[in-house]
């Protein structure tokens, strides 16, 4: 009787096996996926923001290579002028196997079908999600509610504070909330140093606008949330600090950018990302200051700036990249990664490095930066509204609001 | 044309076939470039004629509707940074051209001079042009910032209260003001192309024959009425063949936009040139039938300043 | 002036003008002018300042290359102290290599030098010379192109180059962007120029002495061509040398990038470290400031030469 039945047992437990060896493209299989069986090329590009960068990714290489050694990576960083190049690759229909988005161009990219979504594979394949931060990971989430990037690693804001100008300003804590901020500012005005170095774009003001309960979009993304009250006084808030002369651009301080500001002790206060330390060390060792959380206005608030590893829709050899994606964005991986300091986890199962640990709390709080296709055209019209505001020192945002409000529907409609 | 005649001395050849080989010679050497231009360059245009009319992603046409027709050409001419695009440009046009054709003018009637070290100035006003576009900006750049080269001797010459006077402070910003922007750009493209249209100008110069100067003497006329009145009209070849070379550049103003001012056009959409703008539109938001309706736009102005400045100068002979 | 035998040609411009006779290339001052030392005076004291505006700003770049980073802020001619890290992170700094990248350079820059004079003197001659329908027309649709910006054609000539299997990561590659810039109107523009300026008498000799059309391209007209060649050549290099576009979007590998884009990564490493920034400044001028200087003769003459006529 059993010897009967063991033909063709045998015969039906051999075919399971092929079929779960058998990982073809877009193919999720019954079977467990054994990433280790994988072979192959991963075409793998992006760019580089610093020498540090080329040397901690290749300590994240290495890692992978010695865990999976049947798969060789490709490099293939791209020079400048990242958007040109991947524009010409993907209307080739050659994309890179894996390759970096930033946040803020996800939705055009998703909308137009270049990336290819990563649910099915996340689930059938058992890569845990949940520990990345949902400020970063819903910044690759499509319209349809896919995801189509894991984020590499992420930047929250914080508050980067003059130490010693502080001090003499008598203030023994840095400022926790909005009042506490408005209360320190004219100590820290005096002479010419300013209390703070503010840019005057979308990506620091909107932070505020979510403290105050505001936003740039509805939750459904259907509709501006921009001339909601909540909105507008967050941004008469943002424009007093102009007005009443603690703050200015960097511009009018007479610097590129407020990390300069800050270095050439020009201000006590700015609100950056972790992208401050290597500047401030390499150019401005000099200056003592640290980190703080942004503060607080009705409710917490912050912008996530991060960038994902992403498949193309169109990339040949999508099992090895998916290995290579979730080896880089799994923990171990991002641990080789981050650690050195030069980005900051996007996982919460992942330490902060040293000295970064404001920084990466940030994250719990951080509103993705990331929004609907055309998004470039609403940043413009909201910036250049501002800029116009400040150079007629008004507080006044019914401009801003209508402008951005015009340049959102006209995204949404197009 | 002279020779056109059978001559006397070729009498195994007939004049027809003698036509044939010449026409079929002058398509054999300008087989290999025609073909090229025809597939890289004549065949872009139709590829974004055609694109212009849809909407069209990097993977092709994309949405619910993509047909558009001309509603990308409505769409743009209805957007007002695609306006403050064709301002800039024609601004720097209209100011760089002129401008620049004077240094070149200037720099080639004194290089012309009897002078010693001719070869050197030649050689040191060709200088700038080398350089690289991105090389340039970014000394450029470095320059002209709050800290730079620039404000510092200014300050050093004592004439920052002038500049105060006038509403630039002793930090002030050149590249980075709204203001300023463009005009600083056209600085600097004034001063790395003033030498290579010396060049131009140079050869105009050299061929007007040392007669008519000798006659405007006689005359008695002064160095400054020999110029204007002899010297300049019989330059009108030379303007032509400048300003018309001047004026495709100038329109297609790109390299230097995008690296002091960003994608952004920074600041406050300062330094959007029209290129600039089909760049954004292509590479930021992927709408290649956007950006290819721009393209189409400018290559119509293009034309017609062409046309019109053929019109303009009359008989243009080396064309 | 007009030699009956094969004619090597006469190195300055004299030659070339009708209207110039044997004249010099250089004097036209207007005689019998009195005020004329002071105004040369006057032009020397122009000359000098404009030449030194052409070239402070170099010197500063060079100056600041061997600064400390606080001390680039500072307007001072002289370093203080003097410091070699802006070359050292040059040097080492920019992926993948200094060699790496001129050597790509030099290959990419050196074959379409070559293709634009050999195509550009065919057909600048053709242009000037032959007679054949439609003549006026393609010339007008070669000028045509000028007018294109490249942005414009990005989209379809990737697409072409990948149909063409041009784009990939090994040597073939190089060919994708040399196809690219193969041969550019200027090229043709000048070199017709420069033919129409030279008298028809030689190739009517030739042409009683029996030779084909082709013939009286290469052995006749072809070698009398030389500072209008040289023009070119010295353009294209330079111009290929210093250009990014096409290398960024067409070369795949790093390992093929040219000199641009090396210097593009290290820019966007070093946004403000003006030391290292100068340095690599300097080092994307340099070559082709040296090759300036050794053919600006041939350069000066061949633009000069081929420029617009009175």
């Amino acid at each position: 009787m059993r010897n009967r039945l063991a033909l063709p047992l045998v015969a039906l437990l051999v075919l399971a096996a092929c079929t779960a060896n058998n990982t073809t493209t877009g193919g999720s299989s019954a079977a467990a996926f054994d990433p280790s069986s994988v072979s192959g090329t991963v075409v793998f590009s992006g760019w580089q923001a610093s020498k540090d960068e080329g040397v901690a990714l290749q300590a994240a290489l290495d890692g992978f290579k010695a865990k999976y050694p049947k798969i060789t990576v490709n490099y293939q960083p791209i020079a400048t002028d990242y958007a040109t190049a991947m524009a010409a690759k993907f209307s080739a229909h050659q994309p890179p196997d894996l390759f970096y988005v930033d946040s803020s161009v996800a939705p055009d990219w998703i909308s137009q079908g270049l990336l290819y979504p990563l649910d099915d594979w996340a689930s059938s394949r058992n890569f845990d999600t949940s520990q990345f931060f949902p400020g970063y990971l819903d910044a690759f989430k499509g319209q349809d509610g896919k995801i189509y990037g894991f984020p590499k690693d992420g930047n929250a804001l914080g508050m980067a504070y003059n130490k010693d100008m502080l001090t003499a300003a008598g203030i023994t804590a840095p400022p926790t909330t909005w009042d506490e901020l408005v209360a320190d500012a004219p100590k820290l005005t005096s002479g010419s140093q300013k209390a703070f170095c503010l840019s005057s774009t979308l990506d620091r003001e909107l932070a505020f606008i979510y403290q105050n309960g505001g936003a740039l979009l509805s939750a459904d993304k259907k509709s501006a949330a921009i001339d909601s009250a909540a909105s507008k006084q967050a941004i008469t808030w943002y424009l007093d600090l102009f007005k009443n002369g603690w703050g200015d651009t960097p511009k009018n301080l007479g610097d590129d950018w407020c990390g300069t500001s800050l270095g050439k002790k020009k201000v006590a206060i700015i609100f950056e990302g972790g992208w401050l330390d290597p500047f401030m060390k390499s150019t401005y060792p000099g200056v003592n200051y640290a980190w703080a959380p942004l503060p607080k206005g009705k409710q917490a608030g912050n912008l996530g700036f991060t960038v994902s590893y992403s498949i193309g829709k169109d990339s040949a050899n999508k099992d090895a990249a998916w290995v290579l994606l979730t080896y880089l964005t799994g923990p171990e991986g991002m641990k080789l990664w981050t650690q050195g300091g030069v980005a900051n986890p996007s996982r919460k199962d992942v330490p902060a490095p040293a000295g970064k640990e404001v920084l990466v709390a940030g994250a719990a709080d951080a509103h993705p930066w990331s929004f609907i296709p055309g998004f470039s055209k609403i940043n413009d019209a909201f910036n250049n509204a501002m800029t116009a505001a400040l150079e007629a020192k008004s507080d006044d945002p019914t401009k801003i609001v209508n402008d951005t409000k015009t340049a959102i529907d006209q995204a949404l409609n197009s | 044309m002279a020779g056109g005649t059978a001559t006397a001395a070729s009498p195994r050849r007939s004049l027809g076939q003698d036509r044939r080989q010449e026409a079929l010679a002058g398509y054999g050497l300008i087989a290999i470039p025609m073909i090229l231009f025809l597939v890289f360059q004549i065949g872009s245009i139709f590829f974004a004629i055609y694109i212009s009319l849809w909407k069209w992603g990097p993977l092709g046409p994309t949405g619910l509707n993509p047909f558009r027709g001309l509603r990308n050409y409505e769409t743009i001419l209805g957007d007002p940074i695609f306006w403050k695009a064709v301002t800039n440009t024609l601004y720097y046009t209209v100011i760089w051209v002129p401008l620049t054709m004077a240094l070149g003018l200037f720099l080639a009637v004194i290089v012309n001079q009897k002078i010693r070290g001719q070869t050197f100035f030649r050689a040191a006003f060709y200088f700038p042009a080398i350089a690289s576009s991105a090389a340039i900006t970014t000394l450029f750049i470095f320059i002209m910032g709050p800290d730079g080269l620039f404000n510092g001797l200014r300050q050093a010459a004592g004439l920052n209260p002038l500049f105060q006077l006038l509403g630039f402070g002793p930090t002030y910003n050149w590249l980075g003001e709204s203001r300023t922007a463009m005009n600083s750009i056209i600085i600097l493209n004034a001063w790395t192309t003033s030498g290579t249209f010396m060049l131009f100008y140079l050869a105009s110069l050299q061929s007007i024959s040392h007669e008519v100067y000798e006659a405007a003497a006689i005359d008695g006329a002064s160095a400054w009425q020999t110029f204007w009145k002899v010297t300049f009209p019989l330059l009108r070849p030379g303007h032509y063949f400048v300003a018309t070379v001047a004026v495709i550049g100038g329109l297609q103003l790109f390299d230097q936009a995008i690296f002091a001012g960003g994608q952004g056009g920074e600041p406050n959409n300062s330094l959007t040139t029209i290129v600039l703008f089909l760049f954004r539109s292509a590479i930021s938001d992927f709408n290649f039938g956007y950006a290819a309706a721009v393209g189409i736009i400018l290559l119509v102005v293009i034309m017609a300043a062409t046309l019109i400045q053929r019109r303009l100068f009359g008989q243009a002979p080396s064309w | 002036m007009t030699a009956p035998a094969p004619v090597t040609r006469p190195a300055t411009p004299v030659a070339v003008g009708p209207a110039t006779g044997g004249k010099t290339s250089a004097a036209s001052e207007p005689v019998g002018d009195t005020g004329a030392r002071g105004r040369r005076i006057l032009a020397y004291a122009v000359l000098i300042a404009y030449a030194l505006i052409m070239f402070v700003p170099f010197a500063w770049t060079v100056v600041t290359s061997f600064k400390t980073v606080p001390d680039s802020v500072r307007l001072t001619f002289i370093p203080d102290p003097i410091s070699f890290q802006g070359w050292d992170e040059a040097l080492n700094g920019l992926s993948p290599g200094l060699i790496q990248l001129f050597f790509n350079s030099a290959i990419v820059a050196g074959v379409v030098t070559l293709t634009n004079v050999i195509f550009g003197s065919m057909a600048g001659y053709a242009f000037a010379r032959l007679r054949f329908p439609g003549r006026e027309f393609l010339f007008i649709l070669v000028l045509a192109t000028l007018m294109i910006p490249d942005q414009l054609r990005l989209v379809p000539v990737y697409q072409i180059l990948v149909l063409l299997g041009l784009v990939n990561s090994n040597p073939t590659n190089y060919l994708g962007v040399v196809i690219v810039l193969a041969i550019s109107a200027t090229s043709i523009f000048l070199i017709r120029q420069y033919f129409l300026t030279i008298p028809r008498d030689l190739e009517e000799a030739a042409k009683i002495d029996g030779a084909g059309f082709f013939t009286t391209f290469w052995r006749v007209m072809l070698p009398l061509a030389t500072p209008a060649l040289a023009a070119v050549a010295i353009l294209q290099f330079q111009g290929t040398w210093n250009g990014f576009f096409w290398p960024l979007v067409i070369l795949q590998t790093p390992g093929h990038w040219t000199l641009p884009l090396g210097l593009f990564q290290f820019i966007g490493f070093h946004k403000t470290d003006w030391p290292p920034l100068m340095a690599v400044v300097v080092m994307a001028t340099l070559p082709i400031v040296i090759l300036y200087v050794f053919f600006q003769r041939y350069f000066v003459e061949g633009i000069a030469a081929s420029g617009v006529k009175g």
